[in-house]
C-alpha cells in the first residue's frame, strides 16, 4: 500500500454536550461537629459579644445550632472578666456594658463547660488576640458615583497611616446602625502600598443604592469606622470571603479550610482590635449627585 | 508548551552477545503560561500576559546489553541530563512565607540557572524456560518539568512548571519485578509486574492558591515527597480471529508535603487505584470485522465540603482533608464495525466503511462537580456535575488509491 492515498469522508454526529450539567448525589460523610466561635473585643466601651454555634452537615439548610450553657471568660493578662449568656439571642454571650479593650494588651477567650462532640466529657477551648492600636481619622467625605448603571457612594478617607505594619477592616454605619454587616461588605486592607503615608481621600468603602439599607437620604449621618486588626484576622477574612463569594471555579485553587485562631479543632475567630470613627452628614449636593429625584 | 528537539543515536555491536548504544538529545522548551485582556478598545483592563519561559534540556547516554550464557541478559546504562533556564526571565525571590521579596531580571540568551545529574539504570532478565522469564530493574530519573494539578472538583486545571531557582528537579527511583510468559507458540502473552517508586521534590499547590494569571505562581507551590506502588497484569492475544488485550493495574500514589494536609500523607491528584482496559477485535470474515474497547478507572481524588458554619451572617464550608474524596468512577465503551470493499486482482483502488460509536452506552462521566446554592431551593446546596460527551456515533468512508 505504499504511495497510496486515502480520502476519508466522515459523517459524525458528535453529540457534543458541552457544559451539560445535571444534579447528582454526592455522598459525603457527616464531618464531626466542631465548635464555631465569632467573638470581638474592641476599644469601645460596650457589651462585647461572643457567639457560639456548631458546624452542621454541608447539605443541612438550617440556621447553625447555637451552643448554650457555656462558661466564657476573657483574660487580658491582668484580670479575668466573665461573660453572661443572653436570654434572647441563642448562643450569644455578653461582657458587662462597661467593658473595653486597651491597645497593646493580649486578650484570651476561654470557653468551658461544653461538650461539643457529645462524648460526655467537658471540653475547653481558647484563643488569643493582640489588640493593635489604630490611628485616628481626620475626616471623611461622601462622593456619589454612577457607573455602569450602578449607583451609590464611595467613602473617601483622610488619615495618616502609621509607620508600623497595619491591617485594617473598614465598616460603615448609617444613623448609628452598621450597614456593612456581612462578610461580603466588610473590606480588609493591608498597608503594603501606602505604609506611613497620608491617605488623601482614598475610597475605602462603598454604599450601593441597590441595597435598601445603604440608600442615603439628606440628613443621614454616615459614620466610617476603621479597625486595626491582627494580621491573622486579615487573612482569615480574605480566606472566608474567597469561600463565600460567588464561585469562580476556574483558578480558585485547591479548596481548603479557612484558618482559625481557636484551638482544639474549634473554628472561627476571636479578635481584638482598636477602632476609630469619623462621621459626615449627607447634604443635598451629595445625595444622588445633587440631582433631585 | 512547545518543544524543539534534536537527537542522535549510535549502535555499536561488539560481539553478538554485547551491544553498546550512545546517544544525545537536546530540547528547547518554550512555556506559555497564558494571558488575558479586556474585549474592545474601551476596555478598562489592559492586557495582562504572563511572560514565556525558556529552558534547554540536554541528555547524553551510554547503555550496554550483554547476554551471559543462555539464560541471563543484562542491560545497564548511565545517562547524564542537564537543564538550563534561559532568559529573558524575571525570577522572584520568596521569603519563608512564600511572599515575593524581590526579583531579578535576566536578559535574553542568559543561561541563568542550571541543574544536572546522573541517571543510572539496570535491568536483569532470567529465562526460566522456553516460555517464561523473570525481569528485575532499577532506574533513576530526573524530571525537570513538573505538572501541578489543581485537584478541585470544579477546576481540573493543569499547570506546567519548569525547574527554576525556586523549583528543584524531581528525582525518582523506581524498582520493578516482573514475570512474563508466552503460551501456545507466542499466540498469547501474559505478564505480572510489581513496582515501587520514590519521588523527591514533588510539587503541589498550597491551600487557597491563587492561580489566576499570577506572575508569582511559584510562590503558590509547596514541595514534598511522594511514593507510588502498583501491580500490573496484562494478557494479550496477537493472532487469530479474536485478538486484543486486557490490562489491569492496581496502583496507589501518595504525597507528603509539610505545608499541605497538616503534613499527613494524601492521595496524589492523579491517583487512580483501579485501571482496567479491555480491547478486542473480532474478524467475522475477511471483509467484516468488529472491535470494541471498554475502559474503567477509579475517579480522581478531590476535596469536598463536608460541613458548614456561620460567620458574620454568611455560610462558609468546612472541607475534608486534601483529596479525601473521589470523583465518580470513569467508564466508557467504544464499538465499531468495519466493512472493506472486495479486493479484486488488478484493481488499484479500494474502500472501506466504518461505523463507530464513542461512549456507546452514553455514560455521563463527570468532568467537574460544583456545589451550588439555589436561592429558591429550601433544601440547601446541592452537587452538580458537568460532563462533556454523551454517545457520539460516526460513519467513516475511506477511499484509497
Amino acid at each position: 500500500m505504499k504511495n497510496s492515498k486515502t480520502i476519508a469522508i466522515i459523517f459524525t454526529l458528535m453529540i457534543f454536550l458541552w457544559n451539560c450539567t445535571e444534579r447528582i448525589e454526592v455522598e459525603v460523610d457527616s464531618s464531626f461537629t466542631r465548635l464555631v466561635v465569632e467573638g470581638y473585643v474592641t476599644t469601645d466601651t460596650a457589651a462585647h459579644w461572643v457567639r457560639l454555634s456548631t458546624t452542621s452537615d454541608y447539605f443541612y439548610n438550617q440556621p447553625a445550632p447555637a451552643v448554650r450553657g457555656a462558661t466564657l471568660s476573657i483574660d487580658d493578662g491582668d484580670e479575668i472578666h466573665m461573660l453572661t449568656e443572653s436570654d434572647t439571642l441563642p448562643g450569644v454571650y455578653f461582657t458587662s456594658p462597661g467593658y473595653y479593650g486597651i491597645p497593646g494588651k493580649t486578650y484570651t477567650l476561654n470557653i468551658r463547660n461544653i461538650d461539643i462532640d457529645g462524648d460526655g466529657e467537658i471540653e475547653e477551648y481558647s484563643a488569643s488576640s493582640v489588640l493593635n492600636p489604630v490611628n485616628p481619622i481626620d475626616s471623611i467625605t461622601l462622593r456619589y458615583f454612577n457607573a455602569f448603571h450602578y449607583t451609590g457612594y464611595e467613602i473617601q478617607v483622610y488619615a495618616w497611616d502609621s509607620p508600623r505594619k497595619d491591617w485594617y477592616a473598614f465598616k460603615v454605619h448609617k444613623n448609628g446602625k452598621l450597614i456593612t454587616d456581612t462578610l461580603y461588605e466588610l473590606i480588609v486592607q493591608n498597608d503594603d502600598f501606602f505604609n506611613g503615608n497620608y491617605t488623601y481621600g482614598i475610597a475605602s468603602q462603598f454604599l450601593s443604592n441597590d441595597k435598601p439599607d445603604e440608600v442615603v437620604k439628606i440628613g443621614d449621618t454616615i459614620t466610617f469606622e476603621i479597625n486595626g486588626i491582627p494580621e491573622e484576622y486579615y487573612y482569615y477574612i480574605i480566606e472566608a470571603q474567597s469561600q463565600i463569594f460567588p464561585q469562580t471555579p476556574l483558578f480558585s485553587g485547591p479548596p481548603a479550610n479557612i484558618r482559625t485562631n481557636m484551638n482544639n479543632d474549634a473554628i472561627g475567630f476571636f479578635v481584638a482590635y482598636a477602632l476609630n470613627r469619623s462621621s459626615t452628614i449627607a447634604t443635598a449636593d451629595v445625595v444622588d449627585g445633587g440631582i433631585p429625584q | 508548551m512547545k518543544d524543539y528537539a534534536a537527537k542522535a543515536d549510535l549502535n555499536y555491536f561488539i560481539t553478538p552477545e554485547h551491544t553498546l548504544k550512545f546517544g544525545l538529545i537536546s530540547t528547547l522548551h518554550d512555556f506559555e503560561p497564558g494571558s488575558a485582556k479586556g474585549l474592545g478598545d474601551q476596555s478598562l483592563f489592559t492586557e495582562f500576559s504572563l511572560p514565556s519561559n525558556y529552558a534547554l534540556e540536554n541528555g547524553i547516554y551510554i547503555s550496554a546489553e550483554s547476554s551471559l550464557g543462555e539464560r541471563w541478559n543484562l542491560r545497564y546504562g548511565l545517562r547524564f541530563s542537564s537543564f538550563h533556564n534561559v532568559g529573558p526571565a524575571t525570577v522572584y525571590n520568596f521569603n519563608q512565607d512564600y511572599q515575593a521579596v524581590d526579583s531579578i531580571v535576566y536578559e535574553s540568551g542568559n543561561f541563568f540557572n542550571s541543574f544536572g545529574g546522573l541517571e543510572p539504570r539496570l535491568a536483569v532478565s532470567f529465562m526460566l524456560n522456553d516460555w517464561s522469564s523473570l525481569k528485575a530493574s532499577y532506574s533513576r530519573t530526573r524530571q525537570y518539568i513538573h505538572l501541578a494539578q489543581n485537584s478541585t472538583a470544579g477546576t481540573p486545571l493543569d499547570v506546567w512548571f519548569p525547574s527554576s531557582p525556586n523549583v528543584n528537579p524531581q528525582i525518582s527511583d523506581q524498582v520493578a519485578l516482573g514475570y512474563f510468559w508466552n503460551l501456545w507458540d507466542d499466540r498469547l502473552e501474559a505478564s505480572v509486574e510489581a513496582y515501587y517508586k520514590k519521588l523527591n521534590n514533588a510539587i503541589d499547590f498550597r491551600d487557597h492558591a491563587n492561580l489566576l494569571l499570577n506572575r508569582q505562581m511559584e510562590g503558590e507551590l509547596r514541595i514534598g515527597n511522594g511514593n507510588s506502588y502498583g501491580l500490573e497484569f496484562l494478557i494479550r492475544k496477537n493472532t487469530g480471529h479474536l485478538s486484543g488485550w486486557i490490562s489491569y493495574t492496581y496502583s496507589r500514589t501518595e504525597r507528603v508535603v509539610p505545608e499541605i494536609n497538616n503534613g499527613d500523607p494524601y492521595a496524589a491528584p492523579y491517583d487512580r487505584p483501579h485501571d482496567l482496559a479491555i480491547v478486542l477485535n473480532y474478524e467475522i470474515s475477511k471483509r467484516i470485522w468488529v472491535s470494541g474497547n471498554w475502559v474503567y478507572s477509579t475517579g480522581l481524588p478531590v476535596t469536598f465540603p463536608t460541613g458548614r458554619f456561620e460567620y458574620m451572617g454568611n455560610i462558609a464550608p468546612v472541607y475534608s482533608n486534601r483529596n479525601a474524596y473521589r470523583m465518580p468512577d470513569y467508564h466508557r465503551l467504544d464499538v465499531s464495525v468495519s466493512l472493506a470493499g472486495k479486493d479484486k486482482p488488478g484493481r488499484k483502488w479500494g474502500w472501506d466503511l466504518n461505523l463507530s460509536a464513542y461512549n456507546a452506552y452514553a455514560r455521563k462521566n463527570a468532568w467537574t462537580i460544583n456545589f451550588v446554592q439555589d436561592d429558591n431551593d429550601p433544601n440547601g446546596p446541592h452537587a452538580e456535575m458537568t460532563y462533556l460527551f454523551s454517545i457520539s456515533p460516526a460513519l467513516t468512508f475511506n477511499f484509497h488509491f
